[in-house]
């Protein structure tokens, strides 16, 4: 109960801060990744760049969360999977101008082709769990050994 | 509505806040702040499937009432639009529909494969320092970048 009203409070924080920094745009994506303006580089780099540090010491200093046990922070180690799902999510944001959540924002915005996009990102993500259901069963048949891909975060 | 913020924050603002917020979920939840693992959750939960994260659900809704606080009440955007501005002035309707949803479709094929998007793994798992996150993440940039510019080189400058 209480993490449904933060998940919601920091979805409407989170879309609030993408829509203030217009990144429910095509023009403000397509012009950073044509490195015309760095915008969304200094967005995300200075989001890292506080986080980090701050998320290094509170995992160091042991920290209690309220609703989710002791802070612990994942480093998972580099798989094929990683590599090939970053490249053609590279490809469709370029493509697209867009990624999952500034999607609902553009959304929001009143740009109704967010209306052809949030469809292709739920059938995108839809067709990769698919596939991933298949490669589990065909392991449990052990006819062929794959492993099951973590779910996406 | 009351026109109260610029039309774009600079990014010394937005960009910290955000940081902030990252940290905050994971002070209070031990979560991280992924889209698209909220587009998953979503999905499951308008199938009715069991072993649902229903707050990722809440947050989905979250992110869409959050843009329309800010677009719609806070700043004054225009209601109605197609969006897409540059894109639509270098094609025709007809051929930037079915451009957005394929780009659209790999994006998300793509995030499902690698466990994450901007959000999860640019953002979060990069401030955890995790090796796969800083791997997909130096992965769909160079590949969002070459694929900028050869879209620019295929319209002939007109992206």
């Amino acid at each position: 109960m209480k993490l449904n009203v933060l998940g919601l409070i920091s979805g409407i924080a989170f879309g609030g801060i993408l829509a203030g920094a217009r990144l429910h745009e095509y023009d403000t994506i397509h012009s950073t990744l044509s490195f015309e303006d760095p915008y969304v580089f200094l967005f995300m780099g200075s989001a890292v760049a506080i986080s980090a540090p701050l998320l290094w010491w509170l995992e160091r200093r042991g920290t209690e969360t309220p609703l989710g046990g002791t802070l612990a922070l994942s480093r998972a180690k580099p798989e094929p999977h990683h590599l090939k799902g970053g490249a053609l999510f590279g490809i469709g944001w370029a493509v697209a101008g867009t990624c999952p959540a500034p999607a609902l924002v553009m959304l929001s915005s009143g740009a109704l082709l967010a209306l052809v996009a949030i469809p292709g990102i739920f059938i995108g993500l839809g067709l990769r769990e698919r596939q991933a259901m298949r490669d589990l069963e065909r392991s449990v048949l052990g006819q062929k050994t794959t492993n099951p891909k973590t779910p996406a975060r | 509505m009351f026109d109260l913020l610029p039309n774009q924050l600079p990014w010394f603002v937005a960009g910290p806040a955000l940081g902030l917020l990252v940290v905050a979920l994971f002070g209070l939840a031990n979560q991280p702040l992924g889209a698209s693992g909220a587009y998953v959750q979503t999905a499951g939960w308008l199938r009715r499937r069991s072993g649902i994260a229903t707050w990722r659900v809440w947050y989905f809704v979250g992110m869409f009432l959050g843009g329309l606080l800010v677009t719609q009440v806070l700043r004054d955007d225009s209601p109605v639009r197609s969006g897409y501005d540059a894109l639509r002035d270098a094609f025709p309707l007809w051929f930037v529909i079915p451009l957005v949803f394929t780009g659209s479709v790999l994006l998300g094929y793509g995030a499902g494969l690698a466990g994450g998007c901007t959000s999860g793994h640019g953002l979060c798992g990069t401030a955890q320092r995790s090796p796969a996150s800083l791997a997909v993440t130096a992965t769909f940039m160079t590949t969002a970048i070459v694929t900028t510019f050869v879209l620019g080189l295929v319209t002939g400058g007109a992206l």
